[in-house]
This record gives C-alpha cells, sequence and structure tokens, in this order.
C-alpha cells in the first residue's frame, strides 16, 4: 500500500458512502473501512513497509483517510435520520402536507378592510350607522328634497312604519356630524339598499364606502389629491391620474364624479376600462352649506368634502368578476381564489 | 334626452365634431351616454305614392296597395294601419337594400298575394323606434323621390344624460347655449315672425287661472283656420331622431317647439272647449276624465287640470284629454303655453303612474319668461306650416312675476372652496359667458343677476359650482395628501371587530358574506313562521329578498349546502354581520353577529383524513373552535350549558353564557333542516354575538414568570359511568389537589371492547409543579392519592392500577 493507494481508496470510500441508500449500509461501510479488521487497520499496519523518507507523510494521508471517511459516515447518518431513518428510497416528499385549511377573507370584506386601511394611514377613522334609516337623516338632512327622484318609492324600500333601508351610506356624515363637532374626518362602510331588479351588475343590497372630511378651509383640490393618494395605494401604482367630471348630487356643491386612469392599461384603452383609458370610481363633492345647516354646523366657518363609492363595483373591477351574484353566492371554490 | 347634432348646431354656429361636443358637455356636467349614427343608407328606397288601397281577400290585417314608384305602379301587400290611399311614405323596391345593406328586399306573396316591394315604417330606416306605422311623409314630395333627398345626408344624435337640477339644459336651445359659452360664440335664437290677424284673442277664447299657486303663468293664443296634413319631412324626421312619434302637423308643432325651447305646449281643439273657455282649477272629488290615451282617469281633489266650462279638458302639464285633441277636421287651435307648479305636476304624475315629455319638464322646473316666447314661436309655425291665421294678441295671465333674482359671489370665497388660484377677473368672466349679469363689484365680492332661465342658482355656492365646472375641474390642482389626525375620534369596535375577521382568517375558516334580505321560508325553517321581530319589506323587489334577517345561521346553512351540492366536501366558513329585529315598541335593533358552519373534515383531500364524520365530531369542531375564540379572550368567563334550539340535534349543541345573557350557541344542525338540501353527513354552526367576542377579555397581558423548577406528570385513568361528564371529573380533580396541580388534560376517551356495559374509561395527564422546589415522588403520589380517592367515593369510579 503506498500512498496513491491511500488516496485512491479514500475517494472510493467516500463515494460509497455518499451513495449508501440507509443507516444499515453506511454502518457496513464505516465497519468495511475504520472496523477493526478494516482498511485502516492495514492501512496503519502498512507503515512499518513505508521507506523512512516516506513514513511522514503517509502518516498524515492515512490521519486523513480516517477523519474524512469517519466525518463522511457521520454526516451521511445524519442525512438519513433527517429524511426519517426509512429504509429504502426513504419518504415520498411530494405527498400533501396535513396543515388543516387556508382562511381566506371574502373580496368584499377584504376591499373595505383595505381601503379603510388607507384612509386611517392619513388620519380617518371608521363611523357606522344603522341600515335602518330615517327619512331626515336619509333625505331631508341631505339636502335632498321630496321632489327628488330617489325619494320615489320605486327606488327606495320603505317599511311599513315609514322608516327606510337606507340608500346610501350619507346618512352616517348626518348622524356623526349630529354628534361630534368638526374638526370631522371619517371613513363609513356599510350596506346599502335599492329597489334594484337583480341582474349581473345590479343588487338589491350592495355596500358604499362613505368619506367625510370637514374643517376650517377644505378645498375641492384636497378631495382630488386624497383620492388620487387613495387609489394609487389601492391599485398599487403610483402614475395613477385622477380625473373629476361635474355632476350633480343634492348634498354636495360643487359636485363631481371621480374617474382614475385605468390601472391595468395605465390609460392607453383596454378592456377593462371599455377602452376608454379611466374608470368610474364613485361620486364627491363639497358638503353641500344645507347639509351643515341640518347638522347645526355653520357653513361659514367650515367647509368639508364627502365621497361614496361602491365596493361590489370596485371588487368587479379590481379582480375581474363579470357577475356580482359571484360575491353572494360564496362558492368556496370562487373564495379560495381570493387569498 | 336625445340630441340630433344638426339640430343643435341652428343655434350654435361651431365646427366641432359630435365626439368633440360631446366630450366639452361631458366636462361640463352634461355627460354623454351614448351616441348614434343614424341613416345615409336607403340605397335604392325612394318615396312611394299609394295610389289605391284594397282589402286583402285572404287576411283581415292586409292590405294591397298600388304603389306608384316614379316611373311603374306595382301591387305592393302591407300590413300598417295607417296607409292610405293618397299618402306618401319610404317604399323599398325589390332590389333595395334595408339594415345598412344586410336585408335586401325581394319579390314575395303574402296569404297567396304577391308583393313587389314593402312600404317601410321610420323604424326599418333605421331612425326611430317607432314601428307603429309607416312613416308618412310631405305630399309635396314627387314619387319616386331618393329617400336620401327626403332624409337628408346622415345624423349623429347624441343622447346625454342631464341631471335634475339643469331644466335649463332639457332642449335643443338650453344645450346650445351651454356650448355658445364654452366655445365664446353667440347663442343664436330662431328667429320669431308672427303675423296676427286683426281679431283679438279675446274674442275667441277666455282663460281664468282659479289656482294661482298651481298655475303661475297660462297663456293661450288663438289660431284659426289651420290646415291638418302630416308636417314636413324635416320637422318629422328631427322629431323622431328625438324619440317622438310625428303625427300631425299642429301636434308635431308643439312637441317640436318643446324640443326646442324646452317648454311644453298643448293644443286643443277650440272648437271642442266649451264656450271656448279655459279655466285652470283643482279638480272637484269624483271628477274623471279620459286622456289622449285613451285611459280614463280617477282624478283627486289635488290634481291640476284644464276645464272649459263643462269639465276638465287636461291634466295640466301632463296630459291632454280624449275629448279636446287635434282631429282631423280640427279648424281652430287654442295653444297653451303655461307654467304649473313642480311639485303638484311631480305628485299627480306619480299618482297616476304617468310620465310624459311634458311632466318631466315641469317637475323640474320651466322657465316662466320661456313662456311666452314658446307661445309665439309655435303660433308663427302654425301659421307657416298649416296655414293658421294668428288672432291678435295674447291671453297672458301672469299674476306674480318673479323679481329678478340676486347673487353675491365672493372671490376669495370661491378660490378656497375650489383650492384654486382664479383671478377676480375670470370668476367674472366666467359667471357672464354663463348669461349672468354682473351688477355690483365691491369688497372683494361681485353681485351678478341670474337669468330667469337658471333657476338652480339661487345661492353663492351655486356660482361656485358653475365657476369650477367653466375653469375646468382638470385645472384643479390636487393638494398635497396630508395626514390630519383628530384625536377625539375613535373607532375601536370597528378595529376589534376587524381583529376578530382576522383571528377567524387564522384559524383557518373562509369568509363568506351573504345577503342582508332573505326569503320567509328559509327563516321559516329555522325558527317557524311565528318568530317575532321579523322586519318584513312591504314591497320586495323578489320574495327572495323580502325580509331582514333575523340570524346568520340560515344562509350560513344553506351556503353549506350549495357547496355540498357543488361537490365539495369540506369546508369552514365564517361570515360577520348584521341581523335585524323590530322590538316591542316599533323601534328597530341592529346587532352584529358572528357566525361559523364546519362541514366535512378539514383538508378532506388528505390521504390521512379519511374518518367518518360524525355528530359528536363535528360537535367537537365548533365547540374547539368557540374554545379556540375563548382562550384568545382570559377575560371572558363563561359557562356551558346545553342548548335545546329546534334548529339543533337534540343533545348535540350547547349555549355559552356569559354576564347574564347568552353571547354564543353552537351544535350540530337538527338532520330535519340538512335535508332540505341534502346535507347528508352532520354539519355545524357556531352563532355567537360579535361585539362581546369582539370586545371582552382584552385587558393589556400582565407577564408571568416563567417556571424555574420541572413539573412532575401523572396518568390516572379510571372507568365511570356513561353519564359521567368530563366537567364533573375536572371539578373533583381540582376540588381535591393543592395549588401544585399545574393543568388536567383528558387525553383517551373510550367505551367497547374491554369495558363493562354502560360504563366508559377516561385518562387524564396532571401535572403538579411547586413554585420553590422540585416535587418529590412521595409528594405527587400523596395528591394523586387524595384524587383517586374522590373519585371512586363521588363517582363509584374504578381507578385502573398503573
Amino acid at each position: 500500500m503506498n500512498i496513491q493507494d491511500i488516496e485512491q481508496e479514500k475517494q472510493q470510500a467516500l463515494a460509497g458512502i455518499a451513495a449508501a441508500a440507509d443507516e444499515k449500509a453506511v454502518e457496513e461501510l464505516r465497519i468495511r473501512y475504520l472496523g477493526r479488521n478494516g482498511l485502516l487497520q492495514d492501512i496503519m499496519k502498512g507503515i512499518k513497509d513505508v521507506p523512512n523518507d516516506q513514513k511522514k507523510e503517509y502518516g498524515q494521508r492515512a490521519n486523513s483517510f480516517k477523519t474524512e471517511v469517519l466525518d463522511a459516515v457521520n454526516a451521511r447518518k445524519e442525512t438519513l435520520a433527517a429524511a426519517g431513518g426509512q429504509t429504502g428510497a426513504g419518504i415520498d416528499l411530494t405527498l400533501p402536507g396535513a396543515w388543516p385549511s387556508l382562511g381566506t377573507r371574502h373580496p368584499i370584506s377584504a376591499l373595505i378592510d383595505r381601503a379603510v386601511g388607507i384612509f386611517r394611514s392619513i388620519g380617518f377613522t371608521v363611523a357606522e350607522g344603522p341600515d335602518i334609516e330615517d327619512a331626515f337623516h336619509n333625505f331631508d338632512a341631505l339636502n335632498t328634497p321630496e321632489s327628488h327622484p330617489s325619494r320615489n318609492p320605486a327606488d327606495t324600500f320603505y317599511l311599513e312604519d315609514g322608516t327606510l333601508l337606507r340608500t346610501h351610506t350619507s346618512p352616517v356624515q348626518i348622524r356623526y356630524m349630529e354628534t361630534h363637532k368638526p374638526p370631522v374626518r371619517i371613513i363609513a362602510p356599510g350596506r346599502c339598499y335599492r329597489r334594484d331588479t337583480p341582474d349581473a351588475t345590479h343588487s338589491a343590497s350592495f355596500h358604499q364606502l362613505e368619506g367625510l372630511y370637514v374643517a376650517e378651509n377644505v378645498s375641492l383640490a384636497e378631495l382630488k389629491g386624497d383620492m388620487e393618494f387613495f387609489v394609487r395605494r389601492l391599485m398599487g401604482r403610483e402614475d395613477i391620474r385622477i380625473r373629476l367630471r361635474p355632476h350633480f348630487f343634492p348634498f354636495t356643491e360643487p359636485s363631481v364624479e371621480v374617474d382614475y386612469s385605468c390601472h391595468v392599461c395605465g390609460g392607453e384603452g383596454c378592456r377593462v376600462c371599455k377602452h376608454s383609458g379611466w374608470i368610474e370610481i364613485g361620486g364627491a363633492g363639497m358638503v353641500d352649506p344645507n347639509v351643515f345647516k341640518a347638522v347645526g354646523y355653520d357653513p361659514e366657518k367650515v367647509t368639508g368634502y364627502a365621497f361614496g363609492m361602491g365596493v361590489e363595483r370596485m371588487a368587479m373591477i379590481l379582480y375581474g368578476i363579470p357577475d356580482i351574484r359571484l360575491l353572494y353566492e360564496n362558492d368556496v371554490r370562487f373564495l379560495r381564489q381570493f387569498r | 334626452m336625445k340630441v340630433p347634432v344638426s339640430w343643435l348646431l341652428d343655434y350654435v354656429k361651431i365646427t366641432a365634431t359630435p365626439e368633440e361636443i360631446a366630450e366639452k358637455l361631458t366636462f361640463a356636467g352634461i355627460e354623454l351616454e351614448g351616441m348614434e349614427r343614424i341613416g345615409g343608407a336607403y340605397s335604392g328606397l325612394v318615396v312611394g305614392e299609394v295610389r289605391a288601397v284594397e282589402p286583402h281577400p285572404n287576411a283581415d290585417k292586409l292590405r294591397v296597395c298600388r304603389v306608384f314608384d316614379g316611373k311603374d305602379e306595382v301591387q305592393v301587400v302591407c300590413g300598417a294601419p295607417n296607409v292610405e290611399a293618397g299618402g306618401r311614405y319610404p317604399f323599398a323596391p325589390v332590389g333595395a337594400m334595408l339594415d345598412n345593406g344586410s336585408f335586401k328586399i325581394k319579390k314575395a306573396k303574402l296569404r297567396g298575394v304577391e308583393s313587389f316591394g314593402m312600404l317601410c315604417s321610420a323604424s326599418e330606416l333605421g331612425i326611430s323606434d317607432d314601428h307603429d306605422g309607416l312613416m308618412v311623409l310631405d305630399p309635396e314630395y314627387t314619387a319616386g323621390t331618393p329617400m336620401d333627398t327626403v332624409l337628408g345626408p346622415p345624423e349623429t344624435v347624441l343622447e346625454l344624460e342631464v341631471t335634475p337640477n339643469r331644466p335649463d339644459c332639457l332642449s335643443m336651445i338650453g344645450i346650445a347655449r351651454e356650448l355658445a359659452g364654452i366655445y365664446g360664440v353667440p347663442l343664436e335664437m330662431p328667429a320669431v315672425d308672427l303675423q296676427e290677424t286683426d281679431i283679438p284673442v279675446t274674442d275667441h277664447a277666455s282663460v281664468s287661472v282659479d289656482d294661482t299657486e298651481g298655475c303661475g303663468r297660462y297663456t293661450a293664443r288663438v289660431v284659426r283656420d289651420i290646415a291638418i296634413r302630416p308636417s314636413p319631412s324635416w320637422m318629422q324626421r328631427r322629431l323622431e331622431l328625438s324619440g317622438i312619434r310625428a303625427i300631425n302637423n299642429i301636434v308635431d308643432i308643439t312637441n317640436y317647439v318643446m324640443l326646442e325651447c324646452g317648454h311644453p305646449l298643448h293644443a286643443f281643439d277650440k272648437a271642442l272647449l266649451k264656450d271656448s273657455t279655459v279655466i285652470v282649477r283643482r279638480a272637484a272629488a269624483n271628477e274623471s276624465m279620459k286622456t289622449l290615451d285613451d285611459i280614463d282617469r280617477e282624478l283627486q281633489s289635488d290634481t291640476l287640470v284644464i276645464a272649459d266650462a263643462e269639465g276638465p279638458v287636461a291634466l295640466a302639464g301632463i296630459m291632454g284629454g280624449a275629448g279636446s285633441e287635434i282631429r282631423d277636421d280640427t279648424k281652430d287651435v287654442l295653444l297653451e303655453s303655461a307654467r304649473f307648479d313642480p311639485d303638484l305636476i311631480r305628485a299627480t304624475a306619480r299618482r297616476l303612474g304617468l310620465s310624459t315629455e311634458s311632466s318631466y319638464r315641469f317637475e323640474r322646473g320651466v322657465d316662466p319668461e320661456t313662456v311666452e316666447w314658446a307661445s309665439r314661436r309655435a303660433a308663427s309655425l302654425l301659421a307657416s306650416l298649416a296655414d293658421g291665421k294668428i288672432c291678435r294678441g295674447v291671453i297672458d295671465v301672469y299674476p306674480n312675476p318673479p323679481n329678478v333674482r340676486q347673487v353675491s359671489c365672493r372671490f376669495d370665497r370661491t378660490r378656497d372652496l375650489l383650492g384654486a388660484d382664479i383671478p377676480d377677473e375670470n370668476i367674472i368672466a366666467i359667471l357672464s359667458s354663463l348669461g349672468l349679469k354682473p351688477q355690483e363689484i365691491s369688497g372683494g365680492a361681485c353681485v351678478l343677476e341670474i337669468p330667469s332661465y337658471r333657476g338652480d342658482l339661487e345661492r353663492e355656492v351655486d356660482l361656485i359650482e358653475e365657476v369650477a365646472r367653466r375653469f375646468g375641474l382638470d385645472n384643479i390642482p390636487s393638494a398635497p395628501v396630508a395626514a390630519r389626525i383628530n384625536v377625539d375620534a375613535d373607532d375601536t369596535p370597528w378595529r376589534h371587530r376587524e381583529d376578530l375577521r382576522g383571528e377567524m382568517t387564522a384559524l383557518g375558516l373562509q369568509e363568506i358574506t351573504t345577503y342582508s334580505l332573505v326569503p320567509e321560508g328559509l327563516l321559516n325553517l329555522f325558527f317557524g313562521p311565528g318568530e317575532e321581530g321579523r322586519i318584513a319589506l312591504p314591497r320586495p323587489v323578489t320574495m327572495d329578498q323580502s325580509i331582514l334577517r333575523t340570524s346568520l345561521v340560515p344562509q350560513m346553512v344553506e351556503t353549506l349546502g350549495r357547496n355540498r351540492s357543488r361537490q365539495t366536501e369540506d369546508a369552514a366558513l365564517y361570515e360577520m354581520g348584521r341581523v335585524y329585529r323590530r322590538n316591542q315598541d316599533g323601534s328597530s335593533t341592529e346587532t352584529i353577529r358572528l357566525a361559523a358552519g364546519v362541514m366535512g373534515v378539514p383538508g378532506g383531500n388528505s390521504i390521512r383524513t379519511r374518518e367518518p364524520v360524525t355528530a359528536a365530531g363535528m360537535y367537537g369542531r365548533i365547540k374547539g373552535l368557540w374554545e379556540k375564540l375563548a382562550e384568545r379572550r382570559p377575560g371572558l368567563t363563561w359557562t356551558l350549558r346545553p342548548c335545546e334550539a329546534p334548529w339543533f340535534e337534540p343533545g348535540h349543541a350547547a349555549e355559552i353564557e356569559s354576564g347574564g345573557a347568552v353571547v354564543a350557541r353552537f351544535g350540530v344542525i337538527a338532520s330535519g333542516i340538512r335535508k332540505e338540501w341534502r346535507l347528508q353527513d352532520p354539519v355545524a354552526v357556531l352563532d355567537a354575538d360579535a361585539d362581546v367576542l369582539a370586545s371582552s377579555g382584552r385587558a393589556m397581558p400582565r407577564y408571568q414568570a416563567l417556571p424555574t423548577y420541572p413539573s412532575v406528570t401523572r396518568d390516572l385513568a379510571m372507568i365511570t359511568g356513561h353519564d359521567v361528564r368530563h366537567e364533573d371529573i375536572l371539578e373533583i380533580i381540582r376540588a381535591n389537589s393543592p395549588d401544585e396541580l399545574e393543568t388536567v388534560e383528558l387525553f383517551d376517551v373510550f367505551a367497547g371492547k374491554g369495558i363493562p356495559e354502560g360504563r366508559k374509561s377516561m385518562a387524564y395527564s396532571l401535572t403538579y409543579r411547586a413554585a420553590g422546589r422540585t416535587l418529590t415522588d412521595d409528594e405527587t403520589n400523596g395528591y394523586l392519592t387524595s384524587v383517586m380517592d374522590a373519585l371512586r367515593n363521588v363517582l363509584h369510579a374504578d381507578i385502573r392500577d398503573r
């Protein structure tokens, strides 16, 4: 046995150990190489036949044979033990895991939470109001005269006692201002009801997200800036622009409809924005002085903006859901898509 | 509102494309809802003159016509009720194309009679939805004139949404006025040339307005010796493009003027007005009249009517009466132009379910100053298009003309509210471009006179809105976003509920959202028809959504059932939402509930979980869910007791009491209810008060020192009677142990082989630990012995030897 032989034997031993399929095979190899009658013993015995000038190197080689093979044996044993100490080829690592289930959030409430979170980050707090409202909070205080079409029993669910199911979340504005002094900075998510015949885009009940900011000197420019901030955060795109279109709502003046440049195509035009480059996100405006009078605020001292958005509509646009009824069917195969 | 662009451009001279016009209007607040291109493709269609009309031998509703197309006379079978000999109608001879070339006219046989072509309605030409009859053409046209010549070049019609605050825009002139302001060009009003005869109108009519509140202004003109015929085709076309059917020159003129200036008019056959008298009054009780649509209308004492000496002849501002309408033999016309009270018209129109172009405009408010102009305009058209002779003068009952309104606008206020730096001069210029007249500029404000057609401009803020609109919302900057914290605002309850949702999700449940309106049958299935406090909609849209839900449970089970029917075997769902109840005193309460529902084995597709679904197992799961929720709320003290609610499986449901109230119920749903959705395996639900869960036991946690000495665990197995409850055993163990007992855990329950009938084996792990030392074997054995003795004595348990 010379130095080259030791080297060769070592490589062979290491390869064999690394390929050993189970602990038993590793043990057999250990005995073959390092055991009482193993190869190491032969190597050690062979040193006496080595010329003196090579004895030192031979000794070092023998030593490294011993340590490297021993390390390899131990390492292989550990690996096999970690793999379950199984015999044969170990376990099938790809079998399904055993964690029972993954919780998911419903797209409507998840979207509400997300939106609320964004508004919270700039100081809004959540306010709530009842679904069953009176005409004062739903209409009168919101400067909506008896004559306004939305008060028509063909559009609004009136209950037998003259109360009604709120047609928008705006009455929360009134209830909040009635009980709080300005400044007011609230976001009010909730269910609303309108006498719409259910179809792919209509539902007799749906969710809105209402916002109200009242303080000294609030301006339309702030509404624009805050809407821009919100949509950018919601869509995760900093290049989104906001466009306001004049509109009419009884409780705001000026009143606007808010569009944003499409989050999918960036305004170039695509299927999501119906090739217009813009998507409508809601109605908004500056709080009408008559609304302030109804809650006892002085319209000469404070101004404010308000906005309202349809949550289902937003969810449908955001996730590409074609039919509003899917949101209320709660098929788990649908729910699972919103992780 | 439908606006044919070519008509619009009569009043405002601009060269913009329809798309540009639509864009400008949209950003001025008059939104484009649709744009339609019409006509221009009447290939081969000509004016056909019908020379004879014979009955069809084999069909009552068909007629056989001889039609002259300019060259030949051909036989055409026609089904239209209004075909008449001598009439001129659009004619598509054999070989002509309809529907923009998609439909070719061929020779046909209709009920055995040959037909060589087709007489057309306006809808068949694609210029209106009117398919009630043939499109009647001006008899001036000679047969054979190409229809392209008759109908003119192709037309673009804008469909515009006019918001309720802008009744002044419900006309061509109204829209043109907006455009004139936007483009900075003058509005060109049509010239009205009124050639009156010497006979004064008062010789032929009298007007009495008994209700000046309901009718602020009433004018009447009389036009005599008119000739009834179809109106000229240009007028017919404009009407049809605007969605109004052409009838005859008189009716068409009133409609034309209404669309032109926004002011509804009515023409009475003067001969049918008893004593040629018009009285504007409220209806008497029990009065009734037949309106133009041949329906008898019951009138009420608040209904505003136009009456003659005998009785009502028109529903004021809504619809004329059948008894005074223009007929083929009408000679003299009384032309009404008036202003009626918007609220009154709306109330009547709503009560009768009758909405007309006229009522639509009166409801929104018409300009009292346009009343007289509209009357003159219509009279002049009656003269030129119906050969009428106009009596001199007008009867104009206008007792209280409104004062000219003046509104002040502060420049700083305008800039502050909009957040835009608009110079004073620009503000004045913008308002002037809208027809407002600056009266006085001082102290940083401008007083402006409001034109009568802008009834919506009453306050400063109305003017500021106009400035914003005209200045351009795009030119208003986006202010930098600033976080402003309102320290007094508190939305803790919402946040707690948000956390609770997060907790449910973290526990592996999927959130659902269901309708808050439910069908009655669903609630009855769970709670019976006698459930109190339900709030039902008096007029639901669909019976599936007719009652406000009183519980989340029915829809939770329904959702499980729906998923099961779609081959989903396992689900763990939750919903947080409101339920609604009517209280004894008539008020209503909305409370927020948390519901959960479980079906199948969690991870049902996993290879490890092919265990049968048992009622006990499902109960265990839903109770486990409750325990996890409770564990997170150390401050919530609660006790469990059986729940006997009928929608639960007997003996498989519990309710949780806390602070004297039931805060949660959970258990396995009764099999009778499950059957409704063919849920064969047991499913379990939890129904809890979300606010209690969200808010309770959330005190600030306090650190407790971790134990430094080891614990000692001893197992204890016993055989007890089958009805001994786990909680009873726990109680005995705790009562007979020192403070050193740290935990007691049940690790096995078994009944069956090797255990006597009626008994069961229960095995517990008891863990002991002392605060300052390691426990000795003797000590722990001693503790255990007292526990075993107590169990033997109280429960007659056989303690198994270790």
